[in-house]
C-alpha cells in the first residue's frame, strides 16, 4: 500500500492544519496542511487536462494540483500498463475522472467535499460478504504520548479500515483474531501490528521526520518536504513536551544539527545564547531571527519566555542562504520558525497537561571545610607576610569568636532551598469546517534552588480561523503572556565565598549584615531577601489576517500584526539590607510594534509542470521607550518603592546601554523596515525542483550617506533522484534527494542611531548645584550598512530500508562581507571604538541528521536520532591590509573568538632561576612560556590557545517502547572548545574569602604545578583558559500511556503519566560549577546573579477529555 | 459581494503601498542623545566646558581599580603597599619588573587624557571657526576657548610628563585614524605653552567668575590656574625664569593668601589652620579657603544628584584600617573607614618633619589610636603600636582625606573636594624656579613663607637644594600632589625612591632609569596599525 501524497500549497501563513478524511474502503488518509480553505462548491470544480500516453497516476496527480480534490486508492489496483489519452477543457471533476476510468475495472466515489476514492467494485462486493467477526479497539499516540486523531487503521490485505477519533481512539471489526492492522498517517512511519487475539491494541507511531509528504513551514508559506530545496530542519516533536523546560531554547538545545544553544545561566526564567551554523559577525547580533506564526518576534523586544512551549505545533530551523534569503537583512544568522497549534473541525478537544517536580543544584563546587579554611588563612598569612608571625587564628573578630565557640555555618545550604517547578496547561480546540478555534491557558511556576529566585508565567492564546465566504477567510493569532521574576534574591556568589566561621544571624534574629565582621567587604549573602523587588515582562501580541482567493490559484493575503510589550521593575533596598538611607528604583518600559504584510501568491500546474509564485510587500515599525527613577533617603522602610515622592533625592535611574552609551532617566528609539520579496518555485514531475528568491529591505538605522536598501537574491535546485524511473529498480532506497543552493542574506543587527555621532550628558556639581555637561561619546559612521553573507549549501536527504534509516547530510560554506564591526580605535582619536563595515568572515561545516529504528520486534521498539554538526569559523580579512588586530584579538585565519593569552607551563617552584625568563617572579607565581625566547615575559609571549567556539556539537536520542511504556534518553554534547575559567582567576581576594576545595593553591610545602600561591597577583590578566568540553545526560523521560480498555471505564479520552529527569549527569573535566553556565566574580557584571545548573525531576500527566 | 470585497481590498492595498512608500518612512530620529550639531549656542558651549571638568574628574574619582590612587604614590619616596592590602593596578609601580606595555594604569591615563583632549578640540575648533554662526559676544567666546585650552594643556602636560613624546592632535576627528606618530616633545610643549598663555590671558580672575544660584563659580577655570600650570610646565621644560614670572603673577595678584588662622566649620574644635583647610566644607575658595586656586568639588550623591561620578578611593587608600582592631569602631574623628592600601615610608613617618611643624601635628598626621568602643574594658586606652598592625591597622597616616558619612559607614566612595591647586604650592614652584636660576636666597625666602605658616624653622639659602625643595613638597603637599609625576618631572624618581623607600616589606623591585617614562600602551600601538607608535626605551 502506498499513500498518495497531499500536495501542499504555499500557504501564506505558516499554519499547519490537519484535515482528516476517511472512508471505509479507503486505504489512506490525507494529512493535509493548509489553512482557511473554502470547502463548499468544489464538486463543481473544473479541470483542464491534456495528456497523451500518460499513466492514470499522473492524471490523478495533475487533477490534484488543479483542484482541492485528493485521490485515495490502493496502488496495486491501478493498471500500470494502461496509458491514458485525454483532452478536456474546463470539465467538472467528476466527469473527467469518469472519463479516465472508462476503460478500467475501477469506479470512483466522491467522499466528503474533496476526496475521490478509487476502488474496484468487485473488491467491495467481496468485502460486503465477509463477516467481520472480531472487534478491536485501541488508541494511537505519537512518541510524546499525544493522541493522534485521523490515523488510518486498516486490516492488512483488505480494504477494511477506519480512522482514529479526536483522542486517537478507534474501533474496527476485523475478519479474525489473527488479523494484522496497518496504521498510517502522514508524518509518521507506517506500522503493522498483529492482533494476536487481543481486543485492545494501543500503539505509538514513530514520527517520520523525512516523510516526504509532510508539510513544513518555510517562511511566507509552506512546502511539502519533498519539494524543499533549502536546508530546513524540523525540531523533533519529542522535544516539545514532557520536559521541565521554561522556554523553547531549553527544549531544542542539541536537537537540530547546526543549531547551537548555550544556556549561560540557570536563573529561573533566563534565556540562552543561540546561533545557527557558527558566527557570521564579530560585534553585531548573531542570534537567529525568530518568527512566530509568520510574524517577526525577535525584533519586537519579545522574550523567548513569552512563547508557551505547550502551544507550539512545530519548529523549523532555516539554515542555508536559499531558505533564509526571504528574510533579507534579518536572515543571515538563520531563522527559527515557530508555528502554534490551531483548531481543527470536529468535536471540542479538551486537554490538560501538567507536571510538577523538584529542582536541586546539579553539582556543588564544595567550599573548603572549616579546617581547610583555617589552614588556608594560615598559608595565606605566611605567603603574604613572610617576616611576621600570624597574630590570630583567623583574620576577623567574628570569625575568631565563632572559631572559639566551635560554631560553623554551611553557607551553601543557607543560600539554597528546595526548588520546585510546576506547569499546568489547559487547551480547547475544535470547530466547524468554517470556524475553527484553539484556546490555551498555561501557568508555570518555578521556585528556584537558590533562595529568593522564582519565575512564574501565565499565558493565554487564542487562534481562530474563519471562512467567511468561499473566497475570503479571516483569522487571528492572539496571545498574552505575563512573566514574573519578582522577589529579593540571595547572592549565591557570597554564599560560596563566606567564611564557615561567619555569623549568620544577629542577636535580634535578622541576618547579620557583615558575617565576617570586621571584614566589611563581604556582606551577608541573604541580605537580598530583605529587598522588595519586582521584575515583570508582558507581551500582548495580536495578529490578524485576511485571505482572498479571487480566482483559482491566486491568493492575496494581508497580515496585520500589533504587539505591545510593557515591562516593569522596581527595587527597594532598606536598612535591613545595609542601605541606611533606603533606595527605591522604579523602571518602566514599553515596546510597540506594528507590521503590515501584503502577500500575493499564485500557483499553477500544467501537465507535469508546477509553478508557484509568492510576492511580498511589507512595512514594520518598532518603537521603544524606557524610563527609570531612583529615590534615595526615606524616613523608614515602610513605603518601599511605592512613594518616590517620599525620597529626599530623586535622580535618573540607569535604563539601558545602547551603542556604548549608558542612558539614565529615559531612552527612546524607533526603527522602521520596508521590504519587498519575490519567490518562484518551479518543479517538473516532482523530480526537478527550482527555487529563486530575492528580497529587498530598507532599514532606517543604516547610514544617511548610503543607500538604506539592500538586495538579497538566492537560487536553489533539487533533484528527487528516487522519483526517477531508474530508481524504481533499487528496492531498498525509499528516498534520495540532492539539493544545492546558493544565495545571499543580510544582517542589519545594529541598534538604531548607531550612525550618529552623539554626546552624552553628564552631571558636575558647582556650589552644590548639579550642572549638566556634555561629553563626546560615540563617533558615528554615516556609511554604515548591512553585512551580507553569501553561502553555498549541498544537501542529501535519504531514506533506506523501508524508512528504517533516514536522514540528511548537509555541507555548507558561507562568507560574510562588510561585517558590522565595532572596531577598536587608538585612544588618541578620543574614542574607543566605531561601528564599521569591515572585514570578511567565513564559516564552513558539515551537519548530519540520522533517524534509525534499531529494533522492532513485537511489542518492543528502539529508535535513535542522532545529530552532529561541526563548524569552522575563520576571519578571512579584517581591515583589508592583511594585518591582524591584536588589540581586539582578531587574527586572520583564526576563529572570531580566540583565547589569546600567555601560555601557562607550570608554577615557579622554590629555587627556580627566573632571570632571563621572568625576572622578579617569585616561587608560587604562575610560570608562563617564554614563546619568543627573549629575556622576559611580555605581551609578545601571548599565543593563540584555542577558541571558545566548539569543534563539534551533537545530540543523541534513544527511545525505547515496550507495550505502553516509553523511555526517552537524550544526551547532548559540546566538544573542542576552550574558555577562560573565572573559578581559577582570583584565588581568595587576599585572604578574605573561602575558595573551592577542588581549586587548590600552591604552598612552599606542597608545591603545586598548576595553581599559584595565595599571594599571587594576576597582574598580567591571565584568564586561565581551560577545556570546557562536556557531555550531558540532558533528559530522561519514562512514560506510560494508559491502555484504551482501561480508559473506556473512566470516561477519559487519553491519559499519560510520565517521570522525567533533566541534567542528570555531566561528563566533564571542567573545574567549576558547570562548563556551560557563566560564573562571574565579585564586582563584575552579573556577579550578584550567579546560579548553578539545576537538576530537575518531574512527574507529569496528560489528560484528554472524551 | 466577492467583487466588492476584491475591489475594497485592492484599493486598500494600493493606498497602503503608496503611503508607506513615502521615503521619509526610513528617516531616523535621534531621540535620546544630543549630537554635536545641537550644541552651538552659549548654553551648549557652557555644557561642553562643564563636560571637561567632568572628564577631568574621572581621573580622580576612578574606582574600578581601587589601588588607583596608590599608583601615583606608592613605589616612590613616600609610600609602599602593605602586602595584604594590595589591589593589583598599583603592583607594577613598586614591583617595577611588572611594569610592562600592557599596564592598566598607563593605559587608562593615556585614554583619559586623549578623551579630554578630543572634547577640548571639539570646543576649540568650533568656537574658533570664523564661519560658524555662533551667537555669542567675542569675550564670551574667548573665555570658553580659554577654558577648553586650559584643559587641553592640562591633558598634554600629563602625557608629556608621563610618556614623553606623544601624538599631538589639535583638531577633532570625524573619521577613524590609525596612523598616529609621536610628535617631538618640543612641539607638544610648545602647544601646551601656547594654550596656557591664551588661557591665562582670556580666563577670568577667580573673583570675576560667573555665578550660579548659590554664588560664584569658583570651581570653573580661572586665570591663576592657567598661570600655575604654566609655571609647572616651564619648570619641566627648563625655563625657570618664565616659571618664576608666572608664580609671582599669582602671588602679586592679591587674589589668594595663605591660610594662617583657624576658620570654617570646625573652627571651634581642636585643630590648626592647616588642618582646617582639609575639612569638607572648608576646602573651597568660597568657603574661606583663601589659598584655594583650583578645587574639584564633590557632593554627596544622596543629596545632590550627580555629586560625583565613580567612587573616589583616596580615603580608603590613605586611611588606616583601624576598624579591624577589636574594640575599635569606625568614627568621624578617625576619618571613617580607611583600609590602608598604602603606608607612608618610615622616612616620612620618622624622618621628615620637625616635631613642632604644624603639618606634623596630630590633626594632620595621626600616629596614635585609642580604643573607642564605649563600655569596653580598654575604652580610652591607647592601642599598642607594635607588630604587623603598624603596617596598615595603626599605620601613621595623613588626615587630609578623612571623611565619614553615618549613612554609609562602609564608605566605598569618599565625598570630599580635591584641592588641585593652592597657593602653598605656588611658593614651592616659585622656590624651585628660583633655585634653578641659582637665586638661592630668594628660593629660601619663598620656602620660608610656607614654613613660617607651619611654625617650622626657617631654611637658609645654603640649605636649599632640589632635594630640600622636594622634601618640602612632601611636608606641605603630602597626599595632595601626584608624587610620582613630580618625581618624573624633576627626573628624581629613581634616586629619591631608592634613597627613602627602603623597607623590606614589599620592597621596591626593579626600578631603573627607564621608569622615568611609562610604556606607551601596547593596545594603542597595536590598534595604530598604519604607523608605528615607537615604544619608550626599555619597554
Amino acid at each position: 500500500m502506498k499513500k498518495n501524497g497531499c500536495r501542499s500549497f504555499l500557504c501564506p501563513t505558516p499554519v499547519i492544519k490537519c484535515l482528516l478524511l476517511m472512508k471505509m474502503t479507503v486505504l489512506l488518509i490525507c494529512f493535509f496542511s493548509f489553512q482557511s480553505m473554502a470547502y463548499n462548491g468544489f464538486a463543481q470544480e473544473k479541470v483542464t487536462l491534456k495528456l497523451a500516453n500518460a499513466s492514470l497516476r499522473t492524471a490523478f496527480k495533475i487533477i490534484e494540483r488543479q483542484t482541492y480534490f485528493r485521490f485515495v486508492y490502493n496502488e496495486e489496483i491501478l493498471p500500470e500498463e494502461q496509458k491514458i489519452n485525454i483532452n478536456v477543457q474546463a470539465q467538472p471533476v467528476g466527469d473527467v475522472v469518469k472519463k479516465l476510468l472508462n476503460n478500467t475495472a475501477l469506479t470512483y466515489k466522491i467522499v466528503g467535499n474533496d476526496l475521490i476514492v478509487i476502488s474496484t467494485e468487485q473488491k467491495l462486493a467481496v468485502e460486503a460478504r465477509t463477516p467481520l467477526a472480531f472487534e478491536v479497539t485501541g488508541r494511537v499516540t505519537d512518541t510524546r504520548n499525544m493522541p493522534l486523531p485521523n490515523v488510518t487503521v486498516q486490516e492488512k490485505g483488505t480494504s477494511n479500515g477506519t480512522t482514529t477519533k479526536e483522542h486517537g481512539t478507534f474501533t474496527l471489526n476485523v475478519t479474525n483474531e489473527n488479523a494484522v492492522l496497518v496504521f498510517s498517517s502522514v508524518g509518521f512511519i507506517d506500522q503493522e501490528v498483529p492482533v494476536k487475539g487481543r481486543h485492545s491494541v494501543d500503539i505509538v507511531l514513530q514520527e517520520n521526520v523525512a516523510d516526504l509528504n509532510q508539510v513544513i513551514v518555510v517562511g511566507y508559506g509552506t512546502q511539502k518536504r519533498s519539494d524543499v530545496t533549502g536546508a530546513v530542519s524540523s525540531v523533533p516533536k519529542s522535544r516539545l513536551s514532557e520536559l521541565p523546560v521554561t522556554n523553547v531554547y531549553q527544549a531544542i538545545q542539541g536537537s537540530v544539527p547546526g543549531l547551537s544553544v548555550t544556556q549561560n545561566s540557570s536563573v529561573p526564567g533566563s534565556g540562552a545564547t543561540v546561533n545557527i551554523r557558527g558566527l557570521n559577525s564579530i560585534n553585531a547580533n548573531t542570534s537567529p531571527f525568530i518568527v512566530v506564526d509568520g510574524i517577526p518576534f525577535s525584533t519586537t523586544g519579545g522574550n523567548i519566555n513569552d512563547i508557551n512551549t505547550n502551544d507550539i505545533a512545530s519548529i523549523e530551523v532555516l539554515k542555508d542562504a536559499s531558505a533564509v534569503a526571504i528574510y533579507g537583512t534579518r536572515g543571515s544568522n538563520g531563522v527559527i520558525l515557530i508555528t502554534t497549534k490551531r483548531g481543527t473541525s470536529g468535536k471540542p478537544i479538551i486537554k490538560y497537561n501538567g507536571y510538577g517536580g523538584l529542582e536541586n543544584l546539579a553539582h556543588i563546587m564544595k567550599p573548603l571545610s572549616p579546617a581547610g579554611y583555617v589552614q588556608k588563612y594560615a598559608d595565606w598569612w605566611k605567603q603574604q607576610n613572610p617576616t611576621q608571625a600570624q597574630p590570630t587564628i583567623l583574620g576577623n573578630d567574628y570569625e575568631i569568636a565563632n572559631y572559639n565557640k566551635g560554631q560553623t555555618v554551611d553557607w551553601i545550604k543557607e543560600v539554597t532551598q528546595q526548588g520546585i517547578i510546576q506547569d499546568h496547561n489547559l487547551s480547547i480546540s475544535g470547530g466547524t469546517k468554517d470556524v475553527r478555534y484553539f484556546l490555551s491557558g498555561d501557568y508555570l511556576n518555578q521556585k528556584g534552588a537558590v533562595k529568593g529566585y522564582q519565575y512564574h508565567r501565565a499565558s493565554i492564546r487564542s487562534n481562530l480561523d474563519v471562512n467567511l465566504t468561499s473566497y475570503l477567510s479571516l483569522g487571528t493569532s492572539l496571545f498574552y503572556t505575563n512573566n514574573n521574576y519578582d522577589g529579593g534574591r540571595a547572592n549565591f556568589y557570597l554564599g560560596a565565598a563566606m567564611s564557615p566561621y561567619g555569623t549568620l544571624r544577629n542577636a535580634t534574629g535578622d541576618y547579620e549584615i557583615y558575617p565576617m565582621y570586621k571584614e566589611l567587604l563581604y556582606a551577608n549573602p541573604l541580605l537580598g531577601l530583605y529587598n522588595d523587588r519586582i521584575e515583570r515582562g508582558n507581551n500582548l501580541n495580536s495578529n490578524f489576517y485576511a485571505e482572498l482567493t479571487p480566482i483559482k490559484g491566486l491568493k492575496y493575503r494581508v497580515n496585520a500584526g500589533w504587539s505591545y510589550l510593557p515591562g516593569r521593575s522596581a527595587l527597594y533596598t532598606g536598612r535591613k539590607s545595609n542601605d541606611l538611607l533606603g533606595t527605591a528604583t522604579v523602571t518602566n518600559s514599553e515596546n510597540k510594534n506594528w507590521i503590515i504584510e501584503n502577500i500575493l501568491s499564485y500557483t499553477r500546474d500544467w501537465q507535469k509542470h508546477h509553478i508557484d509564485f509568492t510576492g511580498l510587500y511589507s512595512a514594520q515599525r518598532t518603537d521603544y521607550f524606557i524610563t527609570s527613577t531612583v529615590g534615595t533617603g526615606f524616613v523608614n522602610d515602610l513605603l518601599s518603592y511605592n512613594d518616590l515622592g517620599a525620597a529626599a533625592t530623586l535622580s535618573a535611574g540607569y535604563v539601558t546601554k545602547i551603542n556604548d552609551i549608558n542612558y539614565y532617566g529615559s531612552y527612546r528609539n524607533r526603527a522602521d523596515l520596508l521590504s519587498q520579496m519575490g519567490r518562484i518555485n518551479y518543479n517538473y514531475d516532482s523530480r526537478y525542483l527550482l527555487t529563486i528568491t530575492a528580497r529587498r529591505d530598507g532599514y532606517s538605522a543604516f547610514g544617511s550617506s548610503t543607500s538604506k536598501y539592500g538586495v538579497f537574491p538566492s537560487a536553489a535546485v533539487g533533484w528527487n533522484i528516487s522519483n526517477e524511473e531508474f530508481m524504481k529498480t533499487v528496492p531498498y532506497v525509499d528516498n534520495l534527494k540532492l539539493r544545492v543552493s546558493y544565495g545571499k542574506s543580510g544582517n542589519q543587527a545594529i541598534d538604531p542611531n548607531a550612525t550618529n555621532s552623539t554626546e552624552a550628558s553628564v552631571r558636575q556639581p558647582f556650589n552644590g548645584v548639579s550642572t549638566i555637561g556634555v561629553l563626546a561619546s560615540v563617533l558615528g559612521n554615516k556609511n554604515l550598512h548591512w553585512e551580507s553573507t553569501t553561502g553555498l549549501n549541498v544537501g542529501i536527504d535519504f531514506a533506506i530500508l523501508k524508512n528504517r534509516i533516514n536522514g540528511s547530510i548537509e555541507l555548507y560554506k558561507t562568507r560574510t562581507d562588510d561585517i558590522l564591526l565595532k572596531r577598536n580605535l587608538p585612544a588618541a582619536t578620543g574614542y574607543t571604538s566605531v561601528w564599521d563595515n569591515l572585514g570578511k568572515v567565513s564559516n564552513k561545516g558539515i551537519e548530519l541528521m540520522l533517524n534509525t529504528i534499531n529494533v522492532k520486534s513485537g511489542d518492543f521498539k528502539w529508535e535513535s536520532t542522532i545529530n552532529f554538526s561541526a563548524n569552522r569559523n575563520k576571519i578571512v580579512e579584517i581591515y583589508g591590509d592583511g594585518k591582524d588586530d591584536i588589540g581586539n584579538k582578531w587574527f586572520i585565519g583564526q576563529p572570531i573568538k580566540v583565547n589569546y593569552d600567555y601560555k601557562m607551563v607550570g608554577v615557579w617552584q622554590t629555587g627556580d632561576k627566573t632571570t632571563g625568563w621572568d625576572y622578579g617572579a617569585k616561587p608560587g607565581d604562575l610560570k608562563f612560556a617564554n614563546t619568543n625566547g627573549d629575556t622576559s615575559i611580555t605581551a609578545a609571549d601571548k599565543v593563540i590557545q584555542g577558541s571558545p567556539l566548539p569543534r563539534w556539537i551533537g545530540g543523541l536520542t534513544n527511545t525505547f517502547h515496550y507495550k505502553n511504556w516509553h523511555l526517552n534518553i537524550f544526551i547532548q554534547t559540546f566538544q573542542g572548545a576552550i574558555r577562560n575559567n573565572v573559578n581559577l582567576t582570583w584565588a581568595d581576594e587576599a585572604g578574605r574569602m573561602n575558595t573551592a576545595a577542588e581549586v587548590g593553591y600552591w604552598t612552599a610545602d606542597n608545591q603545586s604545578n598548576s595553581r599559584p600561591s595565595l599571594s599571587y597577583t594576576n597582574t598580567r590578566g591571565y584568564g586561565y583558559p581551560s577545556k570546557d568540553n562536556y557531555t550531558r545526560i540532558k533528559d530522561v523521560t519514562l512514560s506510560y500511556t494508559t491502555p484504551q480498555k482501561i480508559l473506556n471505564k473512566t470516561g477519559l479520552g487519553s491519559l499519560t503519566f510520565y517521570f522525567s529527569g533533566r541534567n542528570l549527569y555531566t561528563f566533564t573535566n571542567w573545574v567549576g560549577w558547570d562548563p556551560e553556565n557563566d560564573f562571574t566574580f565579585r564586582g563584575n557584571s552579573g556577579w550578584d546573579n550567579n546560579y548553578p545548573l539545576v537538576r530537575s525531576f518531574i512527574l507529569g500527566v496528560n489528560v484528554g477529555l472524551r | 459581494m466577492k467583487k466588492y470585497i476584491t475591489i475594497l481590498l485592492g484599493a486598500y492595498c494600493i493606498v497602503q503601498v503608496t503611503s508607506s512608500c513615502n521615503k521619509s518612512f526610513l528617516n531616523e530620529t535621534l531621540y535620546s542623545s544630543y549630537s554635536p550639531e545641537n550644541l552651538t549656542d552659549s548654553l551648549g558651549f557652557d555644557a561642553a566646558v562643564v563636560g571637561l571638568t567632568n572628564q577631568l574628574a574621572t581621573f580622580y574619582n576612578k574606582s574600578d581599580a581601587q589601588g588607583w590612587p596608590s599608583v601615583w604614590q606608592s613605589g616612590t619616596d613616600i609610600a609602599f603597599v602593605p602586602p595584604s592590602q594590595k589591589q593589583g593596578i598599583e603592583v607594577p609601580y613598586y614591583d617595577y619588573t611588572q611594569l610592562i606595555s600592557t599596564d592598566g594604569a598607563a593605559s587608562f591615563t593615556w585614554t583619559w587624557a586623549y578623551q579630554l583632549i578630543n572634547n577640548a578640540n571639539n570646543i576649540i575648533s568650533t568656537i574658533e571657526n570664523p564661519k560658524a554662526n555662533i551667537n555669542m559676544v567675542q569675550a564670551s567666546k574667548n573665555s570658553i576657548d580659554g577654558e577648553a585650552r586650559f584643559f587641553r594643556a592640562y591633558a598634554y602636560n600629563v602625557l608629556a610628563t608621563l610618556f614623553g613624546k606623544v601624538p599631538l592632535i589639535t583638531v577633532p576627528l570625524t573619521a577613524p585614524k590609525t596612523d598616529f606618530v609621536r610628535s617631538p616633545l618640543d612641539s607638544v610643549n610648545a602647544q601646551i605653552v601656547d594654550d596656557l598663555t591664551y588661557a591665562a590671558t582670556n580666563l577670568p580672575t577667580i573673583d570675576n567668575e560667573k555665578s550660579n544660584s548659590k554664588g560664584k563659580l569658583y570651581g570653573r577655570a580661572n586665570k591663576a590656574m592657567a598661570q600655575q600650570l604654566l609655571a609647572e610646565v616651564y619648570l619641566r621644560i627648563g625655563k625657570p625664569d618664565l616659571a618664576e614670572a608666572q608664580c609671582n603673577a599669582i602671588i602679586s595678584s592679591g587674589k589668594f593668601k595663605l591660610v594662617t588662622s583657624r576658620y570654617g566649620v570646625r573652627a571651634g574644635s581642636p585643630g590648626d589652620p592647616f588642618s582646617d583647610m582639609f575639612v569638607y566644607g572648608n576646602q573651597r575658595y568660597g568657603q574661606g579657603n583663601t589659598e584655594a586656586i583650583w578645587v574639584l568639588e564633590l557632593e554627596n550623591t544622596s543629596t545632590v544628584v550627580g555629586g560625583y561620578a565613580g567612587a573616589p578611593q583616596q580615603r580608603r587608600n590613605w586611611g588606616a584600617a583601624y576598624y579591624q582592631i577589636s574594640n575599635m569602631v569606625i568614627c568621624d574623628s578617625l576619618g571613617g573607614r580607611g583600609i590602608g592600601r598604602l603606608r607612608l615610608t618610615d622616612w616620612v613617618v620618622y624622618g621628615l618633619y620637625e616635631t613642632n611643624d604644624m603639618r606634623n601635628s596630630q590633626y594632620n598626621l595621626r600616629r596614635k589610636f585609642y580604643y573607642n568602643t564605649v563600655g569596653a574594658s580598654n575604652y580610652g586606652q591607647q592601642v599598642p603600636y607594635t607588630g604587623a598592625d603598624t603596617i596598615f591597622k595603626t599605620a601613621p597616616h595623613t588626615t587630609k582625606w578623612y571623611q565619614y558619612d553615618p549613612n554609609d559607614v562602609f564608605g566605598f566612595a569618599m565625598v570630599k573636594d580635591f584641592i588641585l591647586m593652592r597657593l602653598g604650592e605656588t611658593y614651592l614652584l616659585l622656590a624651585e624656579a628660583q633655585f634653578k636660576q641659582g637665586k638661592l636666597p630668594e628660593a629660601a625666602a619663598s620656602l620660608n613663607v610656607i614654613r613660617a605658616r607651619a611654625n617650622a624653622t626657617p631654611v637658609t639659602a645654603g640649605q636649599v637644594t632640589l632635594d630640600y625643595i622636594l622634601d618640602e613638597r612632601v611636608r606641605e603637599l603630602l597626599a595632595e600632589e601626584n608624587r610620582r609625576m613630580t618625581l618624573m618631572r624633576t627626573g628624581t624618581l629613581v634616586t629619591r625612591t631608592l634613597q627613602h623607600n627602603t623597607q623590606t616589606i614589599n620592597p621596591v623591585i626593579g626600578l631603573s632609569a627607564k621608569n622615568l617614562l611609562l610604556p606607551i600602551p601596547q593596545s594603542e600601538r597595536d590598534l595604530n596599525k598604519d604607523a608605528v607608535l615607537e615604544q619608550n626605551a626599555g619597554y
